[in-house]
C-alpha cells in the first residue's frame, strides 16, 4: 500500500469531521435560538435602548461576511482585549452570533405574521403580553418560521466548512488533508460534498416532519 | 353599570365619536343602531379598553377602562364577541373557549376545558366542540366566539356586528343564541344592522350619527312616532327596510 493510497481508516476520519460539523452546527444552532428569540422578545416588548442595540447588532453580523467575522473573532480578541480563544471557542462565538442575526430577523417576522385581530380577543378576554406571547403567538409564530428556519439552517451548516481555515478538524478539514495526501482531489470533494448534502437533506426533512405537526391545525395542503 | 360620559374618539383628523353619554344598567339589552361609518363598532372597541378614548371618561362597574391598572378589572366584567370571530386558529373549539378562564381567572385546564364543552354544547356545538376554527361554517365559529365571551361570565356582553360576516341561514342560528341569552337575562350592548332582531331583544335602542348618539330611547318609542320625529332615524329606517 502507498502513502497516497485511501484507506479504511479514512472513513473514520471523514466521520469525525463530520462529528465536529455536526456538533458546531447543533451547538451554535442552538445558541443562535435562545439569543435570536431573545432579541425578538425585546423587539415585541419594545424595551427602550436595549431594542435598538439589538437591531444595530444584528445589522452588523448579517451585513458582513461570516469568514471576517470569524478572523476578527480569533485574531481580534487576542489583540485587543487580550482574550485568548482556541479555535473552537471562535468557531463557536462567530457562528451562534450569526445564526442569532438571523434567527432575529426570521423570529421578528414570524411574530408579526400573527393576525392583530387574535391578539385583540386576547387582550380583551384579559391575557397579559406574556401570555399572549406564550399562548397565541408563540405557536403560530413558530410553525410560520420553520420553513425560513429550515432554509437558514441548511445554509448554517454550509457556512461552517469556513472555520476550517482557521484550523477547527471539521469535515471541510479532514476533507483538505485527504486532498493533500492522496492528491486524488475530485474523489476527496466528491465524498465531502456528499457527506454535506445528506446531512442538509436530513435537517430539511426534520424541519418539515415538524412543520407538518405544527400545522395540523390547517386544512391547507398545498396546491 | 356600564356608565359613558363625554366620550369623544377621533383617528387623525376625523372625529368618530363626538360627545357620547351612555348608560347600561345590568339586566338591560341595548341595541345600538346607525349607519356605517357612525361609530357602532368605536364604541365598542372603546368600551372593552381596545382604543384609547380621547376625552371623556367610560367606568364599567365603576372602573375606569382608561386607567391600566382598573382597565383588568372593567375587562374581567366583559366580555367580547367581534363581527370576524377572531378566534384562535390553532386551537380547538374547547381550546379557544377554556383558554382566557384557565390564564386569566386561574380556573383549573380539566375544569375549565369541562365547562367549555358545557357551554359548546349549550349552543349545539357539541359534536364540533374539538374542531379547529378551519373546519367550522362561520356560523359554527361564531358560536364558538360568543362560548369564548360568556366562558369568562360576564356582567355585560358587548356584541360588534356579530351576524355582518354570515349569510342569512347562518345569522338566524347566532340571533337564536342571542335571543335565549337575553331571554335568561344577560345584560348586552349589541352593535347591529339586523333592526328586526334588535327589535325583538332590546330594551333600548341607542341611535348613533356621525359619532354624535341623537337617540337613546325604549325600543316601543325609537320604532313608533317618537323616533319617526326625528329625521335621521326616520330616513334610516325606511332605508334598512327597503333593503
Amino acid at each position: 500500500m502507498r502513502y497516497g493510497d485511501f484507506t479504511p481508516f479514512d472513513i473514520i476520519l471523514l466521520l469525525q469531521g463530520l462529528g465536529v460539523s455536526l456538533a458546531l452546527f447543533v451547538s451554535t444552532t442552538l445558541i443562535g435560538l435562545v439569543i435570536g428569540t431573545a432579541w425578538a422578545v425585546v423587539r415585541f416588548y419594545r424595551v427602550p435602548v436595549l431594542m435598538q442595540l439589538v437591531t444595530f447588532v444584528a445589522e452588523l453580523l448579517k451585513n458582513s461576511p461570516v469568514l471576517v467575522q470569524l478572523f476578527l473573532v480569533f485574531f481580534g480578541l487576542p489583540a485587543f482585549l487580550k482574550i485568548n480563544v482556541t479555535p473552537t471557542e471562535a468557531a463557536v462565538i462567530t457562528l451562534s452570533g450569526n445564526s442569532a442575526a438571523f434567527i432575529y430577523v426570521i423570529a421578528v417576522s414570524a411574530i408579526e405574521s400573527v393576525g392583530r385581530d387574535q391578539i385583540e380577543a386576547a387582550r380583551v378576554f384579559g391575557l397579559t403580553r406574556w401570555q399572549i406571547l406564550r399562548r397565541v403567538i408563540a405557536p403560530q409564530a413558530t410553525a410560520f418560521a420553520i420553513g425560513p428556519l429550515t432554509g437558514l439552517l441548511v445554509n448554517q451548516l454550509q457556512v461552517t466548512s469556513l472555520i476550517s481555515v482557521i484550523g477547527v478538524m471539521d469535515l471541510t478539514k479532514v476533507g483538505n488533508i485527504l486532498n493533500l495526501r492522496t492528491l486524488k482531489p475530485f474523489i476527496v470533494w466528491t465524498a465531502v460534498g456528499l457527506v454535506y448534502y445528506l446531512t442538509a437533506k436530513l435537517v430539511t426533512y426534520a424541519g418539515a416532519r415538524f412543520e407538518k405537526r405544527l400545522r395540523a391545525h390547517t386544512a391547507w395542503k398545498g396546491l | 353599570m356600564i356608565s359613558i360620559t363625554g366620550l369623544r374618539k377621533s383617528f387623525g383628523a376625523a372625529t368618530v365619536l363626538n360627545g357620547i353619554d351612555l348608560e347600561i344598567r345590568q339586566g338591560e339589552v341595548v341595541s345600538v343602531l346607525g349607519s356605517s361609518g357612525s361609530g357602532k363598532s368605536t364604541l365598542i372597541r372603546c368600551i372593552n379598553g381596545l382604543e384609547k378614548i380621547d376625552a371623556g371618561k367610560i367606568t364599567v362597574d365603576n372602573f375606569d377602562v382608561s386607567k391600566p391598572r382598573e382597565l383588568a378589572e372593567a375587562r374581567k366584567r366583559s366580555g367580547t364577541v367581534f363581527q370576524l370571530f377572531n378566534l384562535y386558529p390553532h386551537m380547538t373549539a374547547v381550546q379557544n373557549v377554556a383558554l382566557a378562564p384557565v390564564e386569566v381567572l386561574k380556573v383549573p385546564r380539566k375544569q375549565a376545558e369541562a365547562e367549555a364543552r358545557e357551554l359548546l354544547n349549550s349552543v349545539g356545538l357539541s359534536e364540533r366542540a374539538d374542531a379547529y376554527p378551519s373546519q367550522l361554517s362561520g356560523g359554527q365559529r361564531q358560536r364558538v366566539g360568543i362560548c369564548r365571551a360568556l366562558a369568562m361570565k360576564p356582567s355585560y356582553l358587548l356584541l360588534d356586528e356579530v351576524t355582518s360576516a354570515l349569510d342569512p341561514e347562518m345569522t338566524s342560528e347566532v340571533l337564536s343564541i342571542l335571543a335565549n341569552l337575553a331571554k335568561g337575562g344577560t345584560t348586552m350592548v349589541f352593535v347591529t344592522h339586523e333592526i328586526e332582531f334588535a327589535r325583538s331583544i332590546s330594551s333600548r335602542i341607542a341611535f348613533l350619527d356621525k359619532g354624535q348618539l341623537i337617540a337613546d330611547l325604549p325600543t316601543e318609542d325609537f320604532f313608533s312616532a317618537t323616533g319617526m320625529a326625528l329625521p335621521r332615524v326616520a330616513q334610516f329606517l325606511s332605508k334598512m327596510r327597503k333593503d
